[in-house]
């Protein structure tokens, strides 16, 4: 099983990166802009909630944001310039998914840093430790019998 | 190997759990406002009163904007008597301009009624364009916009005397106090 570790996450590693490639060169149909609406909704945060995105919100503000996506987008604004118009007033806090592509690959970095070091620890751990039979002497082993009876006894 | 793992709670563990310990004496929408020395939004509503009011009539003069609303109690009452006070001792040297955030005309001029009126502006913000433009997170919330019409400094939370001095301070030049 241990000597197979390495091997394993080399194959997650591969699945994982061929999954992305697959997913990149699939040709998507253009999505329409009530489509794009819902989904910049779903990213942007509404400003008076907990932790809901504007899409799943009925608040005024919510409301009043989802209609300047339309108002934007039927404007003719690309779906960052939608996201740098909120930005612009709120902040990258406004964004429910976080921006910085460090986030998004540091945890496959950490999974992968850690399944390497279990990996390596289970093969040090593998290697038989030399001698500690042979370091037992007859005298000892004699004494020590002669105690494990005594407390059978 | 061994020295080296414990040395893994001094170095890893612990600084990420400080990190993680920070964040909960703060709330999540005290964000910095991205406004900060930029200009501030322009707009044209209607007052309480009925009167159109635009940012362009404020051109010139530093002045102060107050989103608030009569269901946010107590902070919006507490600092209440701070926007009075300031409105009369600078009047329309310093405009101060209250918005109604997510409040019914009806309402903010009960709460007017049994609080006090000092008697500045409130623009009524229906859709609440304004707010979202000043990326307003919740009342009260507060503006400070300088003569050149720079926004100088945002109070989230009520005022108090100190702080509202301190801010009006930033958007008054030095002659003027």
């Amino acid at each position: 099983m241990r000597r197979w570790l390495p091997i394993i996450a080399a194959g997650c590693l591969l699945a994982v990166g061929a999954l992305v490639v697959v997913g990149s060169l699939t040709p998507r149909a253009q999505p329409s802009i009530a489509e794009r609406a819902d989904a910049l909704a779903a990213e942007l945060r509404c400003p008076d909630c907990q932790g809901l995105s504007v899409a799943d919100s009925p608040t005024s503000s919510a409301r009043e944001i989802r209609r300047q996506i339309d108002e934007l987008l039927a404007g003719g604004a690309t779906d960052d310039e939608v996201r740098d118009h909120f930005v612009a007033r709120y902040g990258n806090w406004i964004r429910l998914a976080p921006a910085a592509p460090v986030v998004w690959v540091l945890p496959f970095v950490v999974l992968i840093a850690g399944v390497g070091l279990l990996a390596l620890w289970l093969r040090t751990r593998r290697t038989p430790i030399a001698g500690p039979l042979a370091a037992v002497d007859a005298e000892k082993r004699r004494r020590l019998r002669e105690e494990v009876e005594s407390l059978d006894a | 190997m061994r020295t080296l793992r414990w040395l893994l709670v001094p170095v890893l563990v612990l600084p990420i759990t400080w990190l993680l310990f920070q964040g909960f004496g703060r709330d999540p929408r005290q964000v910095a406002s991205p406004l900060l020395e930029r200009p501030a939004p322009a707009w044209s509503l209607t007052t309480l009163d009925g009167e159109a009011l635009s940012s362009e009539d404020l051109e010139g003069r530093p002045y102060v904007v107050n989103f608030w609303a009569s269901w946010c109690v107590p902070a919006c009452v507490d600092e209440h008597p701070v926007l009075a006070a300031a409105h009369e001792s600078h009047g329309d040297a310093i405009p101060i301009i209250g918005v109604l955030y997510q409040n019914a005309p009806a309402d903010a001029q009960a709460f007017l009624d049994r609080y006090g009126n000092a008697g500045y502006a409130h623009l009524v913000d229906e859709r609440g364009s304004l707010a979202i433009d000043y990326g307003v997170t919740g009342p009260p919330e507060t503006f400070f916009v300088d003569a050149e019409g720079v926004v100088r400094a945002r109070q989230w939370g009520p005022l108090t005397e100190e702080t509202m001095d301190a801010y009006l301070a930033l958007i008054t030049p030095a002659t003027a106090r």
